[in-house]
């Protein structure tokens, strides 16, 4: 990733901003951009989702794959989960192998669903020993506004709640069925911006702030993973503050997805 | 907020004149036009911005309005990359320094340069970054620009310093007219509501400085004109 | 070309497997201003291809040595997201798709007045979503309508499409089936005012007649075509 020049300017109006309780665009502190989230939007892959947070565009497509299973696990099929930022989503993602920052992105998202344990991977065998699914979660951002972690969490979990099994096109049974999913796990970033912590940072928050903070909580709201991003240091209040808020968040994003799902 | 960086509607040659007091052209609802649109024959026209002669005939170009100024037919871009002009009064970001040199980002495809000579103040060679660091902001005047369309831009002037305080916006182009208002009476107005001092620069960069809540009533006001212009369809 | 002769696609109506009509377009969608960070951008929905397009510049030529220091240079990427086939793409470097950016450029900078622009570069970024046949055509037609709409001059917009032969019956805009088992393909690049070409290619085997009616297909589908991208970047209703 291009690294983009940030104007010290941007950080003293963005501090003027935090001490006053405002935000550069006129949000509250922990205000969402408008959030539109779609799921069946990719004809070729098993289970999409497209997320839309502010100007921030990302598809999640699900493909299954056959796998061997490893000969200590012969029961247990995969789960792998990817992210892509190509140079489509902003003027500084530049071509090239995965960048340190795409790859963060990929792992944290990829474990507050692995650690949720919503894909029971011991319940994608096909043939013990031989076959199981290997469920493979792609993350594509074709615009890069600020906070892909959330967009990408977002868009994965829907992606893969509407997922089919395609056992009809492998010619082991006479229909597909929905991959089981037993949970929905949901991620909410803060960012630090102009000296405190807000929600949903978008591309302008996140060039003149600071540190970051992931939280992926599951159904129950209990905690599933954590990651602190980028240079910087935060207090026991600053985090139990941002914990407080993304147990309600995560719950509202939640019920989006199961709203999205039932509509279908 | 209002404008990602860089998208001004000044074209590249326009032979129109410099006034910052109005939009050009507005009023009647110009035809739109795509690249390779046909707009007639040349016969007893020129080719203006962004229009090309083939074979007897003028050809669009560019996206945008085509005007027609006397016998000149030209295009008005709805989108395009701000390209310098010398005299642009000009807002940027000090990129990078060499010992006697300032990079500065103006939102045009290439940095523009800044001498020792034509800076803020004078230092020994090598002495630049403690003259001006890199993410400081500037409000300078483009000096000339090279065929590439890398400029000199200069600090030596009425007014042109280093900008330390208030906030920078990116403005769509084609508000920018109606920020200004007729004469300038709307920013004016603007000035003495919010009680800030406005810098409208030529590469759609915009200057506020006040105190706080003058800054987020301009913003407020800058908001209301985009969504305004969005929901009329002036926008493209 | 798989030129499994066999493989019925057409039938005695001259019904093709999707009920189109041997002269058919399919159906297309194109809009603009989809990806809201980009300089420009378009998304193109052609039967069930889904192509977006993304143009950032003009800016300086970095790496320097792909600069030019009498005009702008293009540097397009088409690329296939691995969800867009049935059997997932790896992502990574693919030749093909190398080889699609290189032709999908040279087509572009037939048209881009690059003499504008000296030592600067445009990016042209091309996202195949979901592939059906036809996709470098797709990816073309979507990158010519984002150049537009960032405001960059060019000529004329450019769209491409694919005819070729199935059963022995030439046909408008192949779809998957008739791509993988048919007889011929041949995809163009066209300016829609002149008829020129800025992006030819072939693959199968084609009579002099066949080819004919094939070259004759894809300039009434280019037109066809054309008519909706200029509803697409003069806002449909406008």
């Amino acid at each position: 990733m291009g690294i983009p020049l940030v104007p010290q300017l941007l950080r003293s109006h963005l501090a003027e901003l935090a001490e006053n309780d405002e935000r550069h665009d006129g949000r509250a502190r922990w205000e969402p951009r408008d959030t539109e989230l779609e799921i069946g939007v990719l004809r070729n892959a098993e289970g999409s989702a497209k997320v839309r947070m502010g100007d921030t565009i990302v598809y999640a497509g699900v493909k299954f794959q056959i796998m061997t299973p490893y000969p200590d696990r012969p029961n247990q099929g995969g789960l792998m989960c990817t992210a892509e930022i190509r140079p489509v989503a902003g003027r500084n993602w530049e071509p090239g192998p995965p960048s340190p920052e795409s790859i963060e992105l990929g792992r944290v998202v990829d474990r507050g669903i692995r650690e949720s344990g919503c894909i029971d991977v011991d319940n994608l065998c096909i043939i013990p020993g031989e076959k199981a699914w290997q469920v493979i979660l792609d993350l594509f951002a074709i615009s890069d506004d600020g906070n892909l972690f959330d967009a990408f969490a977002l868009a994965g979990i829907a992606a893969l709640k509407s997922a089919m099994l395609p056992e009809a096109r492998f010619e082991m049974s006479d229909s597909d069925r929905p991959l089981p999913v037993s949970k929905t796990p949901i991620m909410c970033s803060y960012h630090k911006v102009g000296g405190r912590f807000v929600y949903d940072a978008d591309g302008k928050e996140e060039l003149g702030g600071d540190e970051r903070i992931h939280i992926t909580l599951g159904d129950d709201g209990h905690v599933h993973s954590l990651q602190k991003g980028l240079r910087g240091i935060f207090t026991e209040n600053e985090f139990a503050e941002i914990m407080e808020h993304a147990q309600s968040r995560c719950k509202e994003l939640r019920e989006l997805v199961l709203e999205t799902e039932e509509a279908d | 907020m209002v404008m990602k960086d860089g998208r001004v509607a000044r074209p590249d040659n326009m032979s129109v004149s410099n006034d910052a007091d109005g939009p050009r052209n507005q009023g009647r609802a110009s035809l739109l036009v795509i690249p390779g649109e046909d707009l007639g024959e040349s016969e007893g026209h020129e080719a203006g911005h962004g229009v090309l002669e083939v074979d007897g005939r003028l050809r669009a170009t560019k996206h945008g309005r085509m005007n027609e100024n006397g016998t000149e037919i030209a295009i008005e871009p709805l989108r395009t990359a701000y390209i310098p002009r010398p005299s642009d009064l000009v807002i940027g970001y000090v990129e990078g320094c060499t010992n006697n040199i300032w990079f500065i980002d103006i939102g045009a495809p290439f940095n523009a340069i800044l001498p020792m000579s034509l800076g803020p103040g004078k230092a020994a060679f090598g002495g630049t970054r403690s003259l001006m660091d890199i993410g400081e902001a500037v409000l300078c005047r483009v000096q000339e620009v090279e065929e590439t369309h890398s400029s000199v831009v200069t600090m030596k002037g009425m007014g042109l310093r280093k900008i330390r305080s208030g906030n920078i916006e990116q403005v769509d182009p084609h508000l920018l007219g109606r920020l200004i208002g007729k004469g300038g009476k709307a920013l004016r107005q603007l000035k003495e509501d919010t009680d800030c001092r406005i810098i409208v620069a030529d590469n759609g960069r915009v200057w506020i400085d006040g105190e706080f809540d003058g800054i987020i009533a301009v913003r407020d006001q800058l908001d209301a004109m985009s969504d305004d212009a969005k929901s009329t369809g002036v926008d493209a | 070309m798989g030129g499994y002769g066999d493989v019925q696609m057409i039938d005695e109506n001259g019904l093709r497997v999707d009920g189109r009509g041997p002269g058919d377009l399919r159906p297309v969608s194109i809009e603009t201003g989809v990806i809201p960070v980009a300089d420009g951008s378009a998304r193109v929905i052609w039967g069930t291809n889904h192509a977006v397009a993304a143009v950032y510049g003009p800016m300086e030529c970095h790496p320097r040595k792909i600069q030019r220091q009498d005009r702008a240079v293009l540097d397009v990427r088409y690329n296939m997201a691995p969800f867009s086939t049935t059997d997932r793409m790896r992502p990574g470097f693919n030749r093909r798709s190398r080889e699609i950016s290189k032709v999908t450029a040279d087509a572009l900078e037939s048209v881009v007045l690059l003499e504008m622009y000296p030592r600067c570069k445009v990016r042209v970024e091309i996202e195949i979503l979901c592939a059906e046949a036809g996709t470098r055509c797709v990816g073309l037609t979507a990158a010519s309508v984002a150049l537009a709409h960032a405001g960059i001059p060019m000529t004329d917009m450019v769209v491409s499409v694919a005819s070729g032969k199935i059963n022995d019956v030439v046909v408008c805009d192949l779809n998957k089936e008739e791509d993988n088992y048919g007889e011929a393909d041949l995809p163009m690049g066209i300016l829609p005012n002149s008829g020129e070409l800025v992006f030819l290619q072939m693959d199968g085997d084609l009579s002099p007649a066949e080819f004919q009616e094939a070259w004759d297909y894809n300039m009434e589908a280019a037109m066809l075509v054309h008519q909706i991208m200029v509803d697409a970047l003069k806002g449909g209703d406008a």
